[in-house]
């Protein structure tokens, strides 16, 4: 993290830089509550009063760069305990929506780019997926109890239609079957779908919009197609 | 949005256990100490954005499923992160994310419970990996409705 004592630095501040933001960080006390509060305060030097600073100076460059907004992990307790209500955590995801989006931390980027171009996060293609499901779905059928197990794939009219969280179907097929269980001892008329099947939406960690609307209007598309009136999204 | 109904998980679990279309047997994890924690997504940001944060629902199902458990101190809207939210596990930065989560694995060995249920796929990924990167095989994480699952009672 550069420091201010760099004199461009100092010239870069920009008091009106987030003026239009809904965020009223101007009336930072800077009482230090949500430092307290903070979980990641003092890892990597960073605290969620700090960046309030920061923003409230305008120090675009500085903040867009660091790596203080991946780390927090907007998890809100700054926000709960702020005598101003300031919502720190938002202008956090604010803040991350401003990076160049090459820069992205880690598999971010690349996992919303694979969901724009495929459907999902893996990139994995349908057949893989139906194949990976129904592999599943004979496992539970051996299980006491639960003979003649199926998973219902885009079922017209089925009155719920449940998302899946990729590490699901990635390296964790184990964890797909509690739910399934459950729907089936509750004789639910369920179904989950070949194509928009994935549940996580990482514009919500990136800062981006666009992508997040995007994973919603495919899944609203499908329950249209399918004529189906509830939604559980258990991501 | 408005033109579909939406389930959370804790909806649709609370209405098959009410309307009695499952059945939980409370003694398959008797003995065991089980505590909760709550992703901040449901529970303080779910109340501030949209004014209502789920605190009393997956505290309910877990007391349709084992009959003694412990809470977490703090808990509810004073809970603290896992240190997986806002995408932190795959951002790449390990060694900050590990360092966060041993705050958590503090909290739930200072409850004395073996057992931790959590409602979201990043706690949950989170808390497991954090317990095996400090090498603490007693410690459980398993999924609010892998619990309700492990305690269905079906016919036959
Ligand atoms: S809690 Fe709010 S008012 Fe106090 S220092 Fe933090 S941002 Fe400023
Ligand atoms: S949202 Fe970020 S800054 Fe605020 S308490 Fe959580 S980790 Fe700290």
């Amino acid at each position: 993290m550069s420091r201010t004592s760099d004199p461009a630095a100092l010239e870069r501040l920009d008091i009106d830089r987030f003026v239009d933001w809904p965020a009223p960080y101007q009336y930072c006390l800077t009482c230090g509550l949500c430092a307290g509060a903070c979980p990641v305060a003092g890892i990597d030097d960073f605290d969620p009063r700090k960046f309030v600073r920061m923003v409230s100076m305008g120090m675009e460059e500085e903040l867009v760069e660091a790596r203080w907004p991946w780390i927090c992990t907007m998890c809100g307790r700054c926000d709960s305990v702020c005598p101003m209500e300031i919502g720190i955590s938002g202008m956090v995801r604010n803040i991350r929506g401003m990076r160049e989006r090459d820069k992205v931390p880690g598999g971010l980027q690349k996992g919303l780019e694979q969901v724009e171009k495929t459907g999902n996060v893996l990139g994995l293609p349908k057949e893989d997926f139906i194949f990976i499901v129904e592999d599943v779905a004979e496992e539970i059928a051996e299980e006491p109890g639960f003979s003649g197990f199926k998973v219902p794939i885009d079922k017209e009219g089925a009155f719920i239609l449940s998302t899946i969280h990729n590490k699901l179907i990635n390296t964790q097929n184990e964890d797909l079957k509690h739910l399934w269980k459950i729907f089936y001892a509750a004789k639910e008329d369920w179904t989950i779908t070949s194509d928009y099947w994935e549940g996580v939406n990482w514009g919500l960690f990136t800062g981006d919009d666009r992508a997040m609307r995007m994973m919603v209007e495919r899944i609203i598309l499908q329950m249209d197609t399918l004529k189906i009136e509830n939604l559980l999204w258990p991501e | 949005m408005e033109r579909f109904g939406t389930f959370t998980i804790f909806d649709i679990l609370i209405k098959y256990i009410k309307e009695g279309r499952i059945r939980l047997d409370k003694s398959r994890y008797a003995g065991r100490r089980v505590t909760y924690h709550e992703p901040c997504n449901y529970a303080r940001k779910s109340e501030a954005t949209f004014g209502y944060g789920y605190y009393e629902e997956p505290r309910w199902i877990l007391s349709q499923c084992v009959d003694d458990w412990v809470e977490l101190q703090p808990n509810r809207r004073d809970q603290i992160c896992c240190g997986g939210g806002g995408g932190t596990l795959l951002t790449g930065y390990n060694e900050e994310r590990i360092r966060y989560g041993e705050r958590k694995i503090r909290q739930i060995r200072q409850s004395g419970a073996d057992l931790t249920i959590v409602p979201c796929h990043s706690c949950h990924g989170q808390i497991k990996g954090v317990k095996d990167e400090l090498g603490m095989p007693d410690l459980e994480v398993k999924y609010l409705w892998e619990l309700v699952a492990d305690c269905l009672v079906m016919e036959e």
